[in-house]
């Protein structure tokens, strides 16, 4: 009873993770997490409908293991895809704050990138890259899923670069 | 078989000093300026025996030069193949106007959509709070055309 244990190697979570982020571990790690970038069912606009059609059989987005999730809680990505209302921002925060981390944020449309056609409205959100920490941009009114998918691609080429904001190294 | 005509002859019957610029641009329409306190009235009147059973629409128009407000009615049937304009002029410094929630039900968000973007204040609504904006945002009434509350701020993504 009350001795002390002296001369144990001890490890912590953030040895093991700083072990990880500087060895070729998280290469391998990587590897899989940008091939199962799995998307949020959130359609915020009429990007949404692109959206949704991207998830569709035809796309078949399974090849690069990108499947839509419904829930925030097994999402890896959200796309924000349209105007973020003043409204809405607070809804969009929580479901980002629900996604377990590592998480990612692909911007499509012009709506989310500068406003669009609600650019300088009074009503939304301008500059959701100050808010979000956002990986992709995809420019386009809406932009056609093949658009939506070469972002998805971008990003994976990103994670694999290690330059993504989602992941912290 | 009821058309613009014969509402237009009813109202003037019931509400004789309340109507003004009354003007049938067709058999199914009708435009017409109704005072701000028999408003409610005139709406029962045309549901209960106009089988004017479906508000279209509510909204609201700001007139800067004339220093008034407008709140719009659009009100149809599905017994007839009528849609009547009632328009109602308020003071842009204190408008206020009789709810009509209690005779169209749907007219609660219509107010409370018109409420928040033009600050009509509509007595005895059941729940008059904002609809679509923020609460915060609720004082600056957006669509009057003095509003000066835009961003102004340049999005840094356009060049």
């Amino acid at each position: 009873m009350g001795e002390v244990i002296e001369n144990v190697g001890f490890t912590t979570t953030s040895a093991i993770s700083d072990f990880l982020k500087k060895t070729p571990a998280q290469d391998i790690i990587n590897w899989g997490r940008k091939n199962s970038l799995w998307f949020l069912t959130q359609p915020m606009g009429c990007c949404g409908v692109e959206m949704i059609s991207t998830g569709c059989s035809h796309y078949d987005t399974d090849r690069f293991g990108i499947i839509p999730r419904d829930s925030p809680r097994q999402a890896d990505v959200i796309v924000i895809s349209g105007y973020v209302t003043k409204k809405y921002l607070p809804a969009l925060k929580r479901v980002w704050d629900q996604m377990p981390s590592p998480k990612w944020i692909i911007c499509m449309g012009d709506c989310s990138i500068s406003g669009g056609p609600f650019y300088e409205s009074y009503s939304t959100v301008q500059n959701i890259d100050e808010i979000f920490p956002v990986d992709v941009f995809i420019p386009g009114c809406p932009p056609r899923p093949e658009a939506l998918i070469q972002g998805f691609i971008e990003l994976q080429k990103k994670i694999m670069a290690k330059k993504d904001l989602g992941t912290d190294y | 078989m009821i058309d613009a005509d014969y509402i237009l002859s009813s109202l003037t019957k019931t509400f004789p000093n309340d109507l003004s610029e009354s003007k049938i641009e067709s058999d199914m329409r009708l435009t017409s300026y109704v005072e701000k306190d028999a408003i409610f009235n005139v709406c029962k009147h045309m549901l209960d025996n106009l089988e004017c059973n479906h508000l279209s629409c509510e909204c609201g128009v700001d007139y800067p030069d004339r220093n008034e407000l407008e709140v719009v009615y659009h009100i149809a049937s599905y017994e007839h193949p009528v849609v009547i304009t009632l328009k109602v002029k308020l003071p842009r410094d204190d408008p206020e106007i009789e709810s009509i929630v209690s005779v169209y039900w749907n007219a609660n968000w219509y107010e409370r959509e018109t409420y928040e973007l033009y600050g009509i204040m509509y007595k005895n609504h059941p729940d008059l709070k904002p609809l679509l904006l923020i609460d915060e945002m609720l004082g600056d009434w957006p669509l009057r055309k003095d509003y000066e509350g835009f961003p102004n701020k340049t999005s840094k993504n356009l060049v």
